[in-house]
């Protein structure tokens, strides 16, 4: 077979010319758009399908219940393709549309502080799940947060430890990114809010292979209790069978993401027994346990808080406008601020005026595998 | 790699018509991004494609122009949008002095990564600017009380005038104008020239007086100063900036995008930059499948590496060659001028003088303490049998080897530890027995190249060089193809070309690597003719060659060698008598190699 | 020192993984003169391979690991004819951009097949390890440093006592002589691409039970293997072994008394460093690109 250069090149041009054909036209009904920046290329675009399912379901029940000001409700989604460059892309390109009245974010904190820009020009109110606690300090009118914050997160490790585990000596693991480093300051933060000094705190770069080093730091520091905020599930499931394999058997309370569904994959036995912090947790209301039913119908797999979250966005942007019974974005936002006692998936929202709806965090931990609901900590603050 | 002329003999005499229609055109797109309201997204778009052009333009300059790799643009662009946010966010400077603040960075970072590794060259270069890469990412994620680590910085403020997107966008688009015009001119100017020889063959670039590592690192940093403005400009645009954004998969992004636009010009750039930012936009259509598009991304860089090496804008040029204007632009006559040849300015009655020179290869002796002399004014021969050591003499001469032990002389100056380039600067040319053209050049600009460098007495404005290159052509013969590639001449005329780039830069002594092999009886003849001409003119000429009848012809003085030693030495008669040259020629001794 | 014999084992198992790939540049480099960055994703593709037929195929271990190998035996052949062979007369460059292609190309092929979740795959024995007085030893990397000798060795006998490594000896050596004596250059071109598949396979079916397998598994230990060859010299296979060991090391070390986050840095500083002041390695001459 032999391909010539022509060939190649002229069905090149072809390849690219057909697709900005196929553009354009797209039909326009009388419904209500939602707009939703979403992974669904990229190293997180499995998080994304479960993002786009909890979004999918609450449009369902919406609409179901009679939908928007008497329309029904649709979702534009747009790939951010796991980057910050991808998502103000996506996020501008939702933008052009007129009809679209408001968007469901990123979980990823810098994806969210990327579009902020975006988002405060277009004037439309945004539910978002990154939960950097400067995002909602921007003076940014738009962003509503659907998860709590990591200020809270890090206060609840610190609470249950200290109050429920009653013990002193801390360790603190956490992934150099944003997240991670947030997650740690916020933690370290409350533990010397209450007078109790981390006795070491161990940075890594996400990806690593090996965690050795850590983990003797850890057992040189003699450690009685842990607290970790990783990103990604590989990197905590080699942490968590070194940690065990050289000895060091301290209670810990993780991060989310020690409880989710790949990291149990991943790390197996080595995570049986640890404490998490999880903003979903199954069984701390029947609002999560009626979501967890549906999604568990779709997608066959348990819920976790990449579907949660958007599930909870939908219903509240849904809730908003149907209050303020019109889609005039200052009226929304009015709306939405004045909602008190929404019952989520993931909690009760109370929005402040920063746009942060939860103040707290469930508790699990991990029995033999199963996620076991343990106790809610909301704060007032 | 392989590529195409970038600027043609026929485009550059219409140079004057080009620029004309450059400036309206660049007007127009600068008018039309000042004007013409964009939505937000294509205004994104837009944004993001003018800046990723100018850093792109940089791999144009170092990957097209010099050949050599740069997988660390994305960290360059980094340094300087990280320059513009830090700066105006956290220091409160003011816009313009952050983007000179990002440009001394990034060139300081460029030269300082070019200079001390560019001497290794390819694979090496690849390898230690991924590695610059990666520890550019590591700092700006964890050095986070300068950079504010993975958050980013974020709020960047824009220039007073600009602050609008529309502006701003102007803004960039003329700056990529600007730079579009200064790469586009850059291929025929002395340095562009340079790099081109480089690019095409680095031992004769050396040889014909070109600072090989200077001219190398040049490129780099110039890659790197447009790597940092359009990274600088980026920051402005976008207003945030975070350290996954300038990955090493960005790199890779900035590579490819030359790559498919072609890395012969600008223009490739644009076209690249532009298709990879549009495709991924377009081939969402493909998004159900995660992965799927970026596959068909990789598949595609392959593809183009195998059947598109110009890239697009390549193919779009070649074929509009083929089709478009042959008819064109008559070759102006240039008037040939008699070639004046000026070299030497010395009195010493020897123009080089070679005392107990010695090369060893670990246990191999090739060249095992050599000593002789060449007379001002003399055609010399260095004649031996196949492995007698004579053309690795020739190339310790030429400063391609240094030698093991012994001295050389050129014309009283001592050139025994002198790289290639500075012996041509203090009087050598040489022609190479595998001939080494720049390949991608028109025989005159390979003669420019050959009259540019530095110890040359000749006027330095490009007319004085273009016309000093013709009389040489003319003086070998080939004075009415000048205009022509390299590749389209005989063999036999490339040799030609060869010598008159040598003769172009006016030496004192011209080395001559058997400069009969390959050639047909005629041109044998006509070889022989020029060999004279050239003596006649009173330059000291030192050949080596198999091809007796040439050597006696012409030679005054022959070196014999053998097994790296002298043998003989003395006037052609006596030396081609001499009992050990016979016996070496004739290979009584059983050991005599071939 | 308990701390430092742990932190030596750990640093000896990863740098294994590390010059188990090297040595798959190393052969290649040698072969070919050019430097495969797509060597990572062998790892990456055998270790999905293993996935496919030990986890979601159910079949037994040693069955999966044939399987894969063969697998990746065909990839090389694939990968040669694709990648590499029809640019074999262009310069350096071309291939370089060439084999990033592939590493793309494969790597979203199975994001695209496989999603980017990790997979689990179980390591080769039951018992995960055991202490010996106060270090602890992980039986999976006691396998991988075994494997890594017995490769070594093997590697050694077979190119310096059999015909067919000394042929493959030959063309790395000058191409030209080794076809006017009548060796197949192409063949044993594609004999080398095969063998450094099998043992870039090889070291991604080992690993896969310690780092887990996913798309980039591939990626990140080709950098390091990439600095390992540099660090050892690049034309010399001893050499590769002890860069890669070196490396592992001084990261481990490293990451330890100096800097977690930085970690991946030290093999970057390491290799720059060698750059400047020795590029020619450890070992070995310095490899003059042609000119």
């Amino acid at each position: 077979m032999q391909v010539t250069r022509r060939v190649f090149t002229s069905g090149l041009a072809a390849g690219l010319a057909a697709p900005a054909l196929l553009r354009g036209a797209q039909a326009q009904g009388a419904t209500i758009k939602f707009g939703q920046v979403v992974p669904i290329t990229g190293p997180a675009a499995e998080a994304g399908k479960y993002a786009m399912a909890g979004a999918k379901i609450a449009l369902e029940k919406v609409n179901k219940a009679g939908g928007v000001l008497g329309k029904q409700v649709e979702i534009v989604t747009e790939d951010d393709q796991t980057t910050n460059p991808g998502a103000v892309l996506a996020f501008s390109k939702l933008a052009t549309n007129a009809d679209i009245v408001g968007f469901i974010g990123s979980i990823r904190s810098t994806q969210v502080h990327a579009m902020a820009p975006d988002i405060l020009k277009t004037a439309k109110p945004c539910m978002f799940g990154g939960t950097d606690p400067t995002l909602t300090k921007l003076g940014n009118p738009w962003l509503f947060r659907c998860r709590p914050n990591d200020s809270y997160s890090g206060r609840v490790i610190a609470a249950y430890g200290l109050e429920e585990l009653k013990l002193k000596k801390w360790g603190i693991v956490h992934s150099t990114d944003a997240f991670g480093t947030n997650g740690m300051k916020a933690l370290a933060g409350a533990l010397e809010a209450a007078g109790v000094k981390p006795v070491v705190i161990q940075g890594y770069a996400n990806q690593s292979q090996d965690f050795t080093p850590v983990v003797l730091a850890l057992k040189q520091a003699g450690i009685d209790v842990l607290g970790s905020y990783f990103t990604f599930e590989n990197d905590l499931g080699i942490f968590a069978r070194q940690l065990r394999q050289l000895g060091v058997n301290a209670p810990w309370v993780g991060s989310p993401s020690i409880v989710n569904v790949t990291a149990l994959k991943l790390a197996g036995p080595a995570l049986y027994n640890t404490f998490g912090v999880a903003d979903y947790a199954e069984d701390s209301s029947p609002e999560a346990k009626a979501f967890a039913d549906a999604y568990r119908g779709m997608m066959k797999v348990d819920p976790d808080n990449q579907s949660s979250w958007t599930y909870d966005a939908v219903n509240l942007l849904a809730a908003a406008i149907n209050k303020a019974g019109k889609t005039d974005p200052q009226a929304v936002r009015e709306a939405m601020l004045s909602i008190k006692g929404f019952k989520g998936a993931e909690g009760e929202y109370n929005f402040d005026q920063n746009g942060d709806g939860l103040h707290g965090y469930n508790v699990v931990q991990n029995k033999s595998g199963k996620i076991v609901f343990s106790k809610h900590i909301e704060f007032k603050d | 790699m392989t590529s195409i002329t970038d600027v043609s003999p026929a485009a550059r005499r219409t140079a004057p018509l080009g620029l004309l229609a450059y400036v309206a055109l660049a007007a127009v797109a600068v008018f039309f991004a000042a004007t013409h309201s964009f939505d937000a997204y294509i205004t994104n778009i837009l944004m993001q494609a003018a800046t990723y052009s100018v850093a792109v333009m940089g791999l144009t300059v170092v990957l097209g122009l010099c050949g050599q790799i740069n997988l660390a643009q994305a960290a360059f662009f980094g340094l300087g949008a990280y320059a513009v946010g830090l700066g105006t966010v956290d220091y409160g400077l003011n816009f313009w002095v952050c983007i000179g603040l990002g440009l001394v960075t990034v060139l300081a970072a460029g030269a300082f990564l070019g200079a001390s590794t560019i001497r290794l060259g390819g694979h090496y270069l690849a390898m230690v600017t991924i590695s610059f890469q990666q520890i550019v990412t590591l700092v700006m994620i964890n050095w986070i009380p300068v950079t504010h680590g993975p958050d980013g910085v974020s709020g960047i403020s824009r220039p007073g005038l600009f602050t609008t997107a529309q502006a701003y966008l102007a803004f960039c688009v003329t700056v990529l104008a600007v730079v579009g015009y200064l790469v586009w001119r850059l291929p025929s100017s002395p340095l562009g020239r340079a790099m081109r020889a480089v690019r095409d063959n680095e031992l004769a670039a050396s040889v014909a007086g070109i600072d090989v590592q200077r001219t190398k690192v040049t490129a780099f940093a110039i890659c790197a100063l447009l790597g940092g403005l359009g990274g600088a400009l980026f920051a402005g645009g976008f207003a945030y900036v975070s350290p996954d954004q300038f990955s090493f998969a960005e790199s890779i992004v900035f590579l490819t995008m030359v790559l498919l636009g072609g890395v012969a010009s600008p223009i490739g750039a644009v076209v690249g930059t532009g298709l990879l930012i549009l495709i991924p936009e377009w081939l969402r259509f493909l998004k159900s499948v995660p992965g799927l598009y970026l596959a068909i991304y990789g598949l595609a860089v392959i593809l183009i590496v195998l059947f598109m090496p110009d890239g697009i804008w390549g193919w779009i040029s070649q074929f509009t060659r083929r089709f478009g204007s042959r008819s064109g632009v008559a070759p102006v006559r240039a008037e040939a001028t008699a070639l004046e040849l000026r070299g030497s300015s010395g009195h010493a009655p020897e123009v080089l003088r070679v005392e107990g020179l010695a090369k060893h290869f670990g246990g191999l002796k090739a060249v095992d303490g050599v000593s002789f002399s060449v007379k001002r004014g003399s055609v010399h021969a260095l004649i031996g049998p196949n492995g007698s050591g004579k053309t690795t003499t020739l190339n310790v001469l030429s400063g391609i080897y240094a030698p093991t032990a012994g001295s050389i002389t050129l014309d009283g100056l001592d050139v025994t530890n002198l790289p290639p380039h500075r012996r041509t600067i203090a009087g050598l040319g040489r022609t190479f027995q595998n001939i080494r053209l720049f390949r991608t050049m028109t025989a005159v600009e390979n003669v420019i190249i050959g009259a540019e460098h530095p110890g040359n007495p000749v006027q330095k404005a490009h007319h004085a060089l273009d016309a000093r290159a013709r009389a040489a052509l003319a003086f070998v013969g080939l004075g009415d193809r000048a205009d022509e590639l390299v590749t389209s001449f005989s063999y036999g005329h490339q040799r030609l070309i060869e010598i008159a780039r040598a003769l172009a830069g006016n030496p004192t002594l011209l080395l001559l690597d058997e400069p009969a092999a390959g050639l047909n009886s005629t041109e044998k003849l006509e070889l022989t003719a020029l060999l004279k001409r050239i003596a006649a003119k009173g330059l000291t000429i030192l050949i080596i060659d198999h091809d007796m009848t040439l050597v006696s012809d012409v030679a005054e003085h022959i070196t014999v060698l053998n097994f790296g030693r002298r043998i003989a030495d003395g006037d052609p008669v006596s030396v081609l008598n001499h009992p050990d040259v016979v016996t070496a020629y004739l290979g009584s001794e059983p050991d005599a190699p071939y | 020192m308990d701390l430092v014999l742990q932190l030596l084992f750990t640093g000896i198992g990863i740098g294994s993984v590390y010059a188990l790939v090297a040595l798959g540049f190393v052969l290649i480099f040698r072969a070919t003169n050019v430097v495969n960055f797509a060597q990572g994703e062998f790892s990456m593709v055998a270790a999905f391979l293993m996935v496919i037929f030990a986890v979601d195929l159910g079949w037994p271990y040693w069955l999966s690991a044939l399987l894969s190998l063969g697998g990746m035996a065909v990839y090389g052949v694939i990968f040669n004819l694709g990648v590499y062979y029809p640019l074999r007369h262009r310069t350096y460059l071309p291939v370089i951009i060439s084999t990033i292609g592939a590493s793309i190309l494969v790597t979203n092929t199975m994001l695209a097949l496989y999603g980017p979740q990790p997979q689990v795959l179980a390591p080769v024995f039951e018992t995960p390890g055991f202490n010996i007085g106060p270090v602890y030893l992980d039986s999976q990397y006691l396998l991988i440093i075994a494997v890594t000798i017995v490769l070594v060795a093997f590697q050694y006998w077979f190119f310096e006592h059999t015909l067919l490594g000394k042929k493959l000896q030959a063309t790395s050596q000058d191409k030209e002589m080794a076809s006017l004596l009548g060796i197949p250059v192409a063949a044993m071109i594609m004999i080398t691409f095969v063998y450094s598949a099998l043992i870039g396979g090889l070291a991604g079916i080992l690993v896969a039970p310690i780092l887990f397998v996913s798309i980039q598994m591939g990626g990140t230990i080709a950098l390091k293997a990439f600095a390992a060859t540099i660090i050892g010299g690049f034309g010399d296979v001893a050499g590769a072994i002890i860069g890669g060991l070196a490396l592992g090391v001084i990261e481990t070390f490293g990451a330890a008394y100096v800097s977690v986050p930085y970690k991946d840095g030290f093999a970057f500083l390491v290799l720059v460093l060698f750059l400047v002041f020795r590029p020619q390695g450890l070992f070995g001459e310095r490899v003059a690109e042609k000119a």
